[in-house]
């Protein structure tokens, strides 16, 4: 089981605080200062017509970053296209260029401080479904490489909502 | 590693898995530079890896233009870098669909795009943000469930559309979707099929009267007719060649009106047959086949093809699978039942009202999904699949309309089908009206875009949706559709309002605009084709559905069409109507205008700088381009008047107004008669190159160099019709033609 393609996903602390369509002035801001570490921005697309889909989404070479609405919990998602070495490389990269999304949303000065995401628990999302399926002997191969990452206090659930669904990991327990 | 090559080996056709594997075999010949960017371009564009917007590694972000920095200056073709995302189109032969393959498009859009699928004007699904080094995957993938991408885009036949009632509608001669499916497999890679200059459309309709299969702007069409012979009923196709839509749009010419059964497939290869032969091959603008029987004349285009049928080889594909197409017929996953007295949910009924069609078969209906904009999101998509297993089985269509219809919906799961419908967000009513806006990509992901078609729809769809419970009922079934540019891909030639994107310079910043197209007619199979009437600031464009909408509810005769209505009102007053909101205030007062909907970046400032306001200065130019205007729209009103003569006239002097305007802004004191003017430009603009559009190349001065090298002998609506569709094509040419000598002067 590997991680070649990966999302996090961030939950907004207060999902009424999140007006989708802000987001479309702020990721062509990002583009404009190339702020986000060791991405190549490229685009900001609009899909905040989509019922529970990916909001506002800001593509870059090496992964997407959106204002994801997915079961109606507004989030960020970053969703790495390629790895970045290991399993546990690509992981934590992908979980530093959310974080750093995450903070720079948080920063953003014309959302007033309102957007903030939770830190204590997240989604892993494997989005590759040959090298990592959606079934419990995934889930079991995968945790040593989360514990190596969230550390070992950290609780793991397999979240994925149905069986045609990518592996979905519950991270909690955690301080990222 | 696993492989999907590996473990789809067992799954997939071993032709397909051939194909796949040659196509994977040129991108690491490409990668290793033994294979030119040009050939490779088409042998991807062949398999439908289509450029998407930026991929020349530049993008203007509102401030400046950006350099895209990839980690290899590898190209996938002539000034388009590997790395830089494309779009990967999926043909989907006449939209049918099941839900094994609705899962498998799903998961691919979630794995390898950005988890959304778009359904295009020609039943399509379309995958944005693509990795070109993922596509040999996405096409095994879709392989292993019957799906291929190959000729989805390129000089070839491309998706084989229909009608998405067929083998249910009322009207129908007969199901298509036998033809239809032995069309698209018997054309997919035939050897006469592989020498086009361009590409080829076929559609394929049940009956003449409703929009059906579109058969009038395709280059092959075919309406199922049949025949009494012998007391015996006999199956055939009124077939049509040489329509098109594009810049300036052909209407089909009947090639034979009736056309056996067993006749089809062969004459589709004769016409592939000619058009490769004859078709032009250089000159890419004019490589469409409706050039090619404009020229001929269909008379002698069909002794052409009737010849070369004679010499084809019998191939028993021709006829194997009509023994089955006559039994052809679905089979339904429940038993027929009608919508009695059960209780309806909230929303149901007007949902019912615009989203249900009753099949012929009684106690079975067609329930139409909106997508907004043609998109849903991969879970959508998973969510609708199962919805699909429960409610209708294997028969599910996309249409050109940019919806999914689920077919053989027993008439009593209405209530439970809306329910789950609305639970994944796709329950919206409105299929088929005036708020189910077509839109192509526009500037959102096309090369070509001029203007945000999405960006404008989604301001349409939300703004009419809003009222749609106000609007009169015949305002209620009119159908907007908007191209990001002239050519046509949102199909606006054929609406009620159509709208295509273009850029106005003002001062010295740019402002995005729609110019308004009229009387189109969707029925009768696309049958006519509107004109332009204005063009008018794209922020401006709801107040121009309002106002015309308004009027038409106000001053219409008893039941009088849209279409009467324009012609009775005329042109002149519906452009009269509109004329005020043609005025742009300056960007220091509404800088609003300055940009284009859905984006905040200010519309294209390049490199100039901040200059004078518009309105301060109008230069000769700006005189004399107002004034082939004036003339194109002249023309317009005796083309409508019947005087075609006329038309062709006017259209000719204002290309030729037009051309003038931009010679002299470099020679001034250039003379005004014809031959010296085109002379002139031709000099300086045409050969050097230096007007014509990137992608378009001179094609639009072509326009005015043919009229002017070859009149017409005879004045017919179809000549004059595409005449004023040309001047008005480069006229607005000309004006890019003087923002780029206003750009090099400012340099």
């Amino acid at each position: 089981m590997e991680f070649s393609r990966l999302g996090i996903k961030l939950f907004a602390i207060d999902s009424s605080a999140v007006r989708v369509k802000d987001f479309v002035q702020i990721f062509h801001s990002w583009i404009q200062k190339q702020c986000v570490d060791n991405h190549q921005l490229i685009d900001v697309h609009d899909y905040s017509h989509i019922h529970h889909g990916p909001g506002i989404l800001l593509v870059a070479h090496e992964g997407n970053f959106s204002i994801d609405m997915a079961e109606g919990k507004p989030g960020l998602a970053y969703f790495r296209k390629k790895p970045a070495g290991t399993s546990e490389e690509t992981l934590r990269a992908s979980l530093k260029a959310a974080l750093h999304a995450a903070s720079l949303i948080e920063a953003e000065p014309s959302l007033e401080g309102r957007v903030r995401f939770l830190k204590d628990k997240l989604v892993v999302i494997s989005n590759d479904r040959l090298l990592a399926p959606n079934n419990a002997t995934a889930f079991e191969e995968v945790k040593p490489t989360l514990a190596k990452v969230f550390g070992t206090k950290a609780d793991f659930t397999h979240a994925s909502a149905g069986t045609k669904d990518r592996l979905t990991i519950l991270v909690s327990g955690i301080e990222v | 590693m696993p492989t999907w090559e590996e473990k789809l080996s067992e799954r997939l056709d071993p032709q397909l898995a051939a194909e796949i594997d040659k196509f994977e075999t040129e991108i690491a010949l490409r990668k290793q530079g033994k294979l030119d960017e040009k050939v490779f371009a088409e042998t991807r564009l062949r398999r439908g890896c289509y450029g998407q917007r930026y991929d020349n590694g530049h993008r203007h972000d509102g401030i400046r233009s950006q350099e895209l920095r990839y980690t290899t200056d590898l190209t996938k073709g002539p000034d388009t870098l590997w790395d830089a995302p494309g779009m990967q189109r999926i043909k989907i032969p006449f939209g049918g669909l099941n839900p094994d393959q609705m899962d498998v498009l799903a998961d691919l859009a979630e794995e390898y795009a950005d988890g959304v699928l778009h359904v295009t004007t020609r039943q399509d699904f379309q995958y944005h943000f693509v990795h070109i080094d993922d596509t040999p995957s996405i096409m095994r993938r879709l392989g292993a469930v019957g799906i291929t991408t190959r000729e989805a885009c390129g000089n070839s036949i491309r998706n084989v559309t229909a009608c998405p009632l067929a083998g249910v509608c009322n009207t129908e001669a007969f199901d298509v979707i036998p033809y239809a499916r032995a069309m698209a497999k018997f054309m997919l890679g035939h050897p006469d099929a592989q020498n086009f200059g361009r590409k080829f459309k076929i559609a394929f309709s049940g009956c003449r009267q409703e929009a059906c299969g579109l058969v009038n702007m395709h280059d092959m069409g075919a309406i199922a007719v049949t025949r009494v012979e012998n007391g015996k009923v006999r199956r055939g196709f009124e077939v049509y060649v040489g329509g098109g839509l594009g810049a300036v749009p052909h209407d089909a010419k009947l090639f034979d009106a009736f056309v056996p059964e067993e006749e089809l497939l062969p004459l589709a290869q004769a016409i592939s047959r000619v058009f490769g032969r004859l078709g032009e091959k250089k000159q890419r603008d004019r490589a469409r086949i409706k050039f090619l029987i404009a020229k001929l004349g269909v008379e002698e285009f069909k002794r052409l093809v009737t010849e070369e049928r004679q010499t084809l080889q019998p191939d028993p594909r021709w006829t194997e699978y009509l023994e089955g197409a006559g039994k052809y017929a679905e089979k339904p996953l429940k038993s027929p039942t009608f919508l009695n007295g059960q209780k309806r949910p909230e929303g149901f009924d007007a949902w019912y009202s615009t989203n249900v069609y009753r099949q012929k078969q009684a106690g079975y209906v067609v329930a139409s999904i909106t997508l907004p904009l043609g998109d849903l999101s991969s879970w959508q998509m998973r969510e609708l699949a199962g919805i699909a297993r429960r409610f209708s089985g294997d028969s599910v269509r996309t249409t050109v309309e940019q919806n999914i219809v689920l077919r053989w919906v027993s008439e009593t799961d209405l209530p439970d089908l809306y329910r789950e419908l609305r639970r994944v967000g796709l329950g919206a009513p409105g299929a088929g009206t005036i708020v189910d806006v077509t839109a192509c990509p526009g500037t959102d992901t096309c090369k070509l875009g001029i203007s945000s078609s999405r960006g404008l729809a989604g301001e349409l769809r939300t703004q009419l949706a809003a009222k749609s419970f106000n609007l009169d009922d015949a305002v209620k079934n009119l159908r907007i559709k908007i191209s990001g540019c002239f050519n046509s891909c949102g199909q606006h030639h054929i609406a009620d309002l159509g709208f295509y994107g273009m850029s106005i310079n003002v001062g010295n910043r740019k402002v995005p605009h729609f110019q308004v197209v009229l009387g189109g007619k969707w029925r009768d199979n696309a049958g006519a084709y509107g004109l332009p009437l204005v063009r008018v600031p794209s922020k401006r464009i709801p107040v121009v559905i309002d106002r015309i909408t308004d009027r038409y509810v106000r001053e219409r005769k008893d039941s009088e069409s849209f279409q009467d209505f324009l012609k009775r009102v005329g042109k002149k007053d519906l452009r009269a109507m509109l004329e005020d909101l043609t005025k742009i205030p300056p960007y220091e007062v509404d800088p609003s205008f300055y940009s284009d909907w859905g984006d905040p970046r200010e519309y294209t400032i390049g490199d100039m700088g901040v200059g004078e306001c518009a309105g301060e200065v109008v230069s000769p130019a700006q005189f004399a381009l107002a004034g082939a205007d004036t003339l194109v729209f002249d023309a317009q009103l005796h083309l409508d008047s019947g005087e075609y003569d006329l038309a062709d006239q006017l259209a000719y002097k204002a290309m030729l107004q037009a051309a003038l305007s931009l010679v002299r802004a470099e020679s001034p004191e250039a003379r005004d008669d014809a031959d010296s003017t085109i002379q002139e430009f031709r000099t300086r603009f045409f050969d050097t190159n230096i007007w014509g559009d990137r992608y378009a190349g001179n094609k639009f001065a072509q326009y005015l160099f043919l009229r002017h090298a070859s009149p017409p002998t005879t004045h017919t609506n179809d000549q004059a019709h595409r005449l004023v569709e040309e001047a008005q094509l480069f006229v607005d040419a000309v004006y890019r033609g003087h923002e780029i000598l206003a750009e090099r002067g400012a340099r």
